[in-house]
Order: structure tokens, then sequence, then C-alpha cells
């Protein structure tokens, strides 16, 4: 504000202006939906889903088409956001007693048809987002329930651990996405599947025809979703010495969550049953656990979870996480 | 003027699908040049805060663009949908263009 031209001076001003007010009806909503209704918050669940319509615009929120309790509308993407977000809070109040996104009951808004050829969804701190694809690398991003959970379970980091979006701690948010998301899928599936059942692939479905690969992240195999002459191939690592430093991606968030990625699948695997009944606990316990800074590395993350298995499943829960750890390279003392 | 133009960010990282588009306007026909140098001016592009990092939000996709005109050069990295009406006609026109390239 101090340097600069006149004019940079203006915008500058109407950028932080625009930000605090942003801020400012932020908060008010978010204060908003902690007082409504009583009930969430004295642990009844209070499922309430909105599905709004940008019509290929990129106008955020979009129009109302679906509210909780509303029957199908015949619009797939419309359909799917809803029933992907029932899935969800499922999946967490079933078996983590938590009450949507901020454990208190907080409505459920996911925007759909947004943009044009848009491939991709993402989490705007708020609301879920969801594009149709470009029909020729990518499909609509609500085909894949475990994409919805992910950016729900955004979410829920954001109101528990908070963990930095960049670095480790940002591959750590991405990976507890991954994982919350893949039991959302798993916990969904007709029949329900078990840890040894499941495929562990993220977004399959998600690419078209013709395009190699199977999936856009494999949490079991790290780096085998897909080997494509556009896409390019699958860098997601398995293992710590194969982390990657770069200045891409945050810090390559989306690349290195492939490795408490695979530590959850081989804990989930190994324990047997299903994810979310042993593997899923310790996982939502070490989210929620209050030790876990934002700015935690794998190894605070790893720790915090042989910690809480131990507290939840003794010494055989503590040698089965520590072991999943360790097939990623990081050695928990 | 020579622009280049980046989409970072997104549910997943694509190595494919990095490729920066790099334009140089001098090589662009009259009318193009036009169009594309009136954005820039429309947008203000030069006096444009450097970024804006979203509190809260994940992945989501940013636009990076970076343009020398003769001395100035300047580089905007934008959050999607928050950028102002302007600057985001010139990210639509510049993302256009990138989708018509052979892969």
């Amino acid at each position: 504000m101090k340097n600069g031209s006149d004019a940079q001076r203006v915008l500058a001003e109407q950028t932080l202006r625009r930000a605090a007010e942003m801020r400012t009806a932020r908060a008010a909503m978010h204060a908003e939906r902690r007082a409504f209704p009583p009930a969430a918050a004295a642990g009844v669940p209070h499922k309430q889903r909105v599905i709004f319509n940008t019509s290929h615009t990129e106008k955020i929120p979009g129009v109302r088409v679906r509210t909780e309790g509303q029957g199908p509308t015949g619009d797939a993407a419309v359909d799917e956001a809803y029933d992907g977000l029932g899935a969800t809070f499922d999946l967490y109040w079933d078996t983590c007693r938590r009450n949507s996104v901020d454990g208190a009951g907080m409505e459920l808004d996911a925007t759909v048809h947004y943009g044009t050829d848009y491939d991709n969804a993402y989490w705007n701190g708020e609301r879920m987002i969801f594009g149709d694809g470009d029909g020729r690398l990518f499909n609509r991003f609500t085909i894949a329930v475990d994409v919805i959970g992910h950016e729900l379970t955004h979410g829920v980091t954001g109101h528990t651990a908070n963990l930095d979006y960049n670095g480790q701690s940002g591959a750590l948010n991405e990976s507890v996405s991954d994982v919350f998301g893949s039991m959302v899928k798993q916990y969904a599936a007709v029949p329900r599947q078990s840890a040894a059942q499941a495929d562990w692939l993220i977004g399959a479905g998600l690419l078209m025809p013709g395009v190699r690969g199977v999936a856009l992240r494999s949490m079991k195999a790290p780096g085998t979703a897909y080997d494509d002459p556009v896409l390019g191939k699958d860098p997601q690592p398995a293992h710590m010495k194969d982390y990657v430093t770069t200045t891409s991606d945050d810090g390559g968030v989306h690349i290195n969550s492939g490795i408490p990625n695979k530590a959850f699948a081989t804990l989930a695997i190994s324990l047997g049953g299903y994810s979310w009944e042993k593997a899923g606990q310790i996982w939502y316990r070490t989210l929620t656990d209050t030790r876990l800074a934002t700015a935690s590395q794998f190894m605070d993350f790893a720790r915090l979870t042989a910690l809480n298995a131990l507290q939840l499943y003794g010494n055989e829960g503590k040698q089965a996480a520590t072991e999943a750890w360790s097939q990623v390279g990081i050695n928990v003392p | 003027m020579r622009i280049q133009f980046e989409t970072l960010g997104g549910f997943a990282y694509f190595p494919g699908l990095q490729r920066p588009l790099r334009i140089d306007t001098e090589r662009l026909t009259t009318l193009q040049a036009g169009e594309i140098e009136s954005m820039v001016r429309a947008a203000n592009f030069f006096d444009q805060p450097g970024s804006s990092r979203p509190s809260g939000a994940a992945d989501y996709r940013s636009y990076r663009i970076t343009i020398e005109d003769g001395e100035k050069s300047h580089t905007v990295q934008v959050v999607e949908s928050t950028a102002d009406h302007s600057l985001l006609a010139l990210i639509a026109y510049l993302r256009a263009l990138g989708a018509k390239r052979p892969a």
C-alpha cells in the first residue's frame, strides 16, 4: 500500500476491501450455521444437503435446484452430488459420530455444471464445486463418489487439524481426503467392500475411454494409475526414497500424498475387515487429535497414528500402524 | 507483447497437462494482437496485485499470467473465480487459445 503507483494502490485497496467483505460474510455465515439447529450440536445427526447449478458459468453459487428431502431431478450431476453428499455424511456419522463437516450439522452445499470443459472439482472453503469434464479426457466429476468424499473431507480437515496446504502437511491434507473419500466409496458400495475387496483407486470412472489409465490415483500402488500420451505418467511416489521435491502443485501436495495413502491402505488391509472399523478410527482420532499441528510432517502424523492405535487397540494396533508406515519409509521410533 | 499463461493446481497433478501457453503478439494476426492487447489494457494488468491465496480452499485451479511489454514485465497468479471481471475475460480468452493448441 505504501509503495507502488496510485493505480496499483487503488487496485490493492479494492482487493483488500473485497477480501475483508468476504471474511465478514463468511464469519456471519459460520456463526449462523453453528447456531442452527440446536439439535445438531446435541448429537442428533442433521443432514441438510443443497445442490446448486451454475449452468456452465463460473458464477458461484448458482441457482438452488435440489434441497434435502426432494426427490431425484433427472439431472445426473445434481443427483450424483446429492447422493454423494449423503453417502459422505453417513460415513462420518455412522462410523465416527461426526455430525456433518463441522461436527455441528452444517449444511452441505455443492455446485454442479460449473464452467465449460471444466476438468476439475474443488472445495472453495465452504462448498464443493464440480465441473462436467471435457468429454475427451475426463467425465463429469460427480460420477465418482470418492471425489465427493474427498472434497467434503477438505472441509472436515479445515474444521479440525487444518493442515497447511503445502509441502508435507499439504500432502497429508490431500491424503486424508483420499483416505476418507475411499472409505465413503467402500461404505456406499453395494455390497459394502472390505479393505481386501476395495480397489483403493481414486476417481476410477473419471477417465474417458481411450485414456490409458484406470483412475486419477492409486492408494495401494501409487504411481500406477495412468500412463497416457496426453496426461503423462502418474507421478506419485510409494516410498519416502522417491519423495518429490518441487515448487509445482504447492510443493507436490497431490504427488507426495501417495506416501501416506499407501500407509493407510496397507494398514487397513493388514488389520482386515472394513477399512473404517479400525484403520479409519485410528486416522479419524489422529485428524481430530489436538496434538496434530497445522504444519505437521509425515513423521508427526505417523507418530500420532501409532499413539492412537495403541490407545484404541493396544500393542497389536501400534505394531500394525508402525509396520504400515515403515513400508513407505517412515520409521516411527 | 509476450504472454505466458499457465493453469496450476486442480484435483490431481498431471505432468502432461502442465505446458504453459506462450504467445508473442508480433506473430499473431493484427486482429488477434489487437484483441489481446485491448483485453490486457482493460484488465489493468500491470497494476493487478501479484497473487491471492484463498484460506481453507483445496483442489482449486489458479492461473498464472506473465506479460512482457517493452520495458514492463508483470506476473499475476489468481485463484479461479476470484479474479475481477476484466481479468476473467483475459483468462477465458487465453484458455480458449490454449484449448485450440495441438496436443
